[in-house]
């Protein structure tokens, strides 16, 4: 939870975790707080259950950064893993989390919530990569959707491990990487966009930018670019 | 069920007809070329963009309140090409339906409405909705397919009695569901920019 003190400096005021994910804040004093996503115990595997709820107060700004790339696996049991991060923001939030990779047999669930009020801004970027070299990707679902004031301005699930749907042209085109970059701000964003990328107007506010490609070094340019 | 073998003629003046669902310019760029590529991409299309659209019919078909459905499906559509193609032919349906079926459902749909939600209104029974809405998600790229890329009619059709239409309509019957396409959507916004003679508006 994080909030706005007297001299303008966002303040993480409570935090909790614990390994396989824990956070850690960094040590300064500023108008943007940052806490790093640590992966403390390998995960998620099969079995695990993983979630992260962040509150963000009237004007305080949290950046929420990973700091390794997350490796999906099975686990020893065959049970699927899931993960779920809920955001409630009034101030200001970055979650830039490193690559997600589908390893082989993993099958995971990740869901992203993101409940703003009028004035709340939200950076949501995220990065999968469909298996390892030369391997098939396991199966994934990811689900964001984003509301401001209560009504939906977001909501796009991604099913991956499906080799008819991965590979359509009507799919993922049989890309390996896919990164999408959501942005809920003030800042007016006309549609553009090149072969495999693009960047949207959204009907209810904010953009989206989705990048498509067969390595993670390109797909990131291109989201950093916009 | 009358209305929805109406709604699913190729023959109902709708305006469908100059939409391809991004089969354009997937054949544009040589994404879609033959029958198995064809098929591919009719296979992913109904997964994702047909499931999506089948589902908001069943919804609308369910009495559901359409000023939440339409907004709920915005938020599902991020491209504004493919928002804009989901009006389009939902106002070509509509402009068609106020002669043939007038009804208070249909004065209360939201100007310019989604395609599904018309679909859903007018056929006022879910399964029936999302079949026509799903069979329709393929059928409209299909026959685009045919004049684009000149292929075998009896090839084409035999692809799309082969697709698992009624699968999909079942499922969407289940949930509201929230499937993206990010290559369609990536399709659709190119297909907007492309300079030159295009035969479809999406």
């Amino acid at each position: 939870m994080v909030s706005l003190d007297s001299h303008g400096n966002s303040v993480v005021r409570v935090l909790r975790s614990q390994a396989p994910l824990t956070l850690v804040p960094a040590r300064r004093v500023g108008p943007v707080a940052l806490v790093h996503l640590v992966s403390s115990v390998t995960s998620p595997l099969g079995g695990d259950s993983l979630e992260l709820t962040v509150e963000v107060g009237p004007g305080a700004s949290l950046d929420l950064r990973g700091v390794a790339a997350t490796l999906m696996l099975p686990g020893p049991t065959g049970l699927p893993s899931s993960s779920s991060v809920r955001f409630s923001v009034e101030g200001s939030v970055r979650y830039l989390p490193e690559p997600t990779v589908v390893t082989g047999r993993a099958c995971h669930t990740a869901v992203v919530e993101a409940e703003l009020d009028g004035h709340a801004e939200l950076l949501l970027r995220e990065v999968l990569v469909l298996g390892r070299v030369g391997e098939t990707s396991g199966s994934l679902s990811t689900s964001v959707r984003a509301t401001r004031c209560g009504k939906p301005v977001l909501h796009q699930q991604l099913v991956v491990g499906d080799a008819a749907v991965d590979s359509s042209p009507a799919g993922l085109a049989g890309k390996r990487v896919v990164g999408t970059s959501l942005m809920l701000d003030a800042v007016a964003r006309e549609s553009d966009g090149g072969e495999w990328w693009n960047v949207v107007p959204l009907a209810a506010g904010g953009s989206l930018a989705t990048a498509l490609g067969d390595d993670v070094v390109t797909v990131t340019r291109v989201l950093d670019a916009i | 069920m009358l209305t929805a073998l109406i709604l699913a003629d190729s023959r109902f003046p709708g305006g469908g007809h100059v939409h391809s669902g991004g089969l354009e310019e997937a054949a544009a760029r040589g994404l879609v070329v033959d029958e198995p590529s064809l098929e591919s991409f009719l296979h992913g299309r109904l997964l994702t963009a047909g499931l999506l659209a089948a589902g908001f019919a069943a919804a609308a078909a369910r009495g559901e309140d359409l000023d939440l459905l339409d907004a709920e499906l915005d938020a599902r559509t991020p491209s504004p090409a493919q928002r804009e193609a989901s009006r389009a032919q939902g106002r070509g349906m509509l402009r068609a339906a106020r002669r043939a079926w007038p009804s208070a459902r249909l004065a209360a749909l939201p100007r310019d409405p989604h395609q599904p939600l018309v679909i859903g209104v007018l056929t006022g029974e879910p399964y029936e909705a999302a079949l026509t809405c799903a069979y329709l998600a393929v059928s409209g790229p299909a026959s685009a397919a045919v004049r684009l890329l000149g292929l075998d009619p009896f090839g084409v059709n035999a692809i799309v009695a082969a697709l698992p239409v009624e699968d999909v309509a079942a499922r969407a019957c289940k949930e509201l569901p929230a499937l993206g396409s990010p290559a369609l959507d990536l399709l659709a916004e190119a297909h907007v920019r492309r300079e030159g003679v295009r035969l479809f508006g999406s």
